[in-house]
């Protein structure tokens, strides 16, 4: 009788079966010991008795893998928090990241003179000291243009200029107003090739201010410029003999005020 | 200005003039120097070596006629011609 219920044991496959089936054993050599009058009332009791262990049987099983999964729990989540502190460590220092690069991008383009920008180096020294590079003649040309609506005579008095780098020259644009009443320009400019407009430096000229001319008044417009030295040993200027400076009048209305180009704040009335 | 939107390529940038802003000579107070200038650079075909000394003689003007701020003329690049005036009065004296 005790056969049966053995294998079934067995059957079942655990570990702690074997222990179970010598409980067991121990458990029925007691009853039948204790109790033999009594045969299949202990019989009975013993099979009640039996689902115990049964019933234990799954709570340790259940008290185990219940370990284990807490266990791996613990490590995911441990995993995912030290994942999740490395992805906010890497937003927070792009964030970061991207407020500092404005000021290192302006420090970079003022140092490696990218974009014309203002390259840091130029200064009224510069022209005191610097001597003119006699082999390298550069052909200035000089270009006039006026916004539609401007009615002003805008033209440069010389087609052409033969300049060294190093030396300071002088061109003159004339320009006339052919109305009845006074007009406000204001003026702008442009350097061809753009990499060549880094070397072309002014002196003085009449840009960015408003400039009133009264009715049938005709004036002329000087600029002093030079090309910086340094554009001789540039490389990328090497082939580079015609710069073109070009300038445009637009109408100014009373009181407007162009704002001053680049970074550096220089002030108009040195 | 430029209007070119690629990356690349370099915009150019204008900056403002060192000195700032020629006013306007409205009355043509140093239009004769202008003329004088303006010849030389056609008689020497427009080599603007040749015509320093003009191009300083019309700065002078325009500084002494309140145009332009008076600047010692080494600072705006005519060092090599500070020498000359002084060479030229000595060799007109005797």
């Amino acid at each position: 009788m005790l056969l049966p219920i053995l294998v079934r044991e067995s059957l079942c496959c655990s570990k702690n079966s074997v222990l179970l089936i010598s409980s067991n054993i121990q458990t029925c050599i007691r009853g039948l010991q204790g109790k033999g009058a009594r045969g299949l009332h202990s019989y009975a009791q013993w099979f009640l008795c039996r689902r115990v262990p049964s019933r234990l049987n799954t709570q340790i099983r259940g008290a185990k893998s219940r370990k284990s999964q807490t266990k791996q729990e613990d490590e995911w989540r441990k995993k995912n928090k030290t994942v999740l502190t490395y992805i906010t460590a890497a937003g927070v220092g792009m964030i970061g990241m991207s407020y500092a690069a404005v000021p290192l991008y302006r420090l970079y383009c003022q140092a490696s003179g990218l974009g014309g920008t203002a390259v840091a180096g130029h200064d009224a020294e510069q022209v005191e000291t610097m001597t003119p590079v006699m082999d390298r003649i550069i052909k200035i040309t000089f270009n006039a243009d006026t916004h539609a609506s401007m009615q002003w005579n805008f033209r440069p008095q010389q087609s052409e200029i033969y300049v060294v780098p190093g030396e300071t020259a002088l061109a003159f644009y004339r320009a006339k107003n052919p109305t009845d009443k006074p007009v406000i320009g204001i003026s702008t400019y442009n350097v061809v090739p753009f990499e060549a407009g880094q070397y072309f430096n002014k002196i003085q000229c009449f840009c960015f201010e408003e400039q009133r001319l009264n009715p049938k008044e005709e004036v002329d417009m000087p600029v002093f410029f030079y090309i910086d030295p340094e554009f001789d040993e540039d490389p990328r200027m090497a082939r580079v003999d015609t710069i073109t400076l070009s300038y445009t009048f637009f109408e100014a209305k009373e009181g407007q005020k162009l704002p001053l180009p680049g970074y550096s704040p220089i002030s108009l009335h040195s | 200005m430029s209007t070119a939107m690629n990356f690349s390529s370099k915009s150019f940038r204008p900056r403002a003039p060192d000195k700032g802003s020629f006013p306007l000579d409205h009355f043509g107070e140093c239009k004769a120097f202008k003329e004088k200038f303006m010849k030389c650079l056609k008689d020497n075909s427009y080599d603007n070596s040749m015509c320093r000394l003009q191009s300083k003689d019309y700065l002078e003007c325009r500084m002494d006629n309140q145009l332009m701020a008076k600047e010692p003329l080494e600072k705006l690049g005519f060092k090599d011609l500070m020498d000359k005036p002084s060479q030229e009065n000595k060799e007109a004296k005797p």
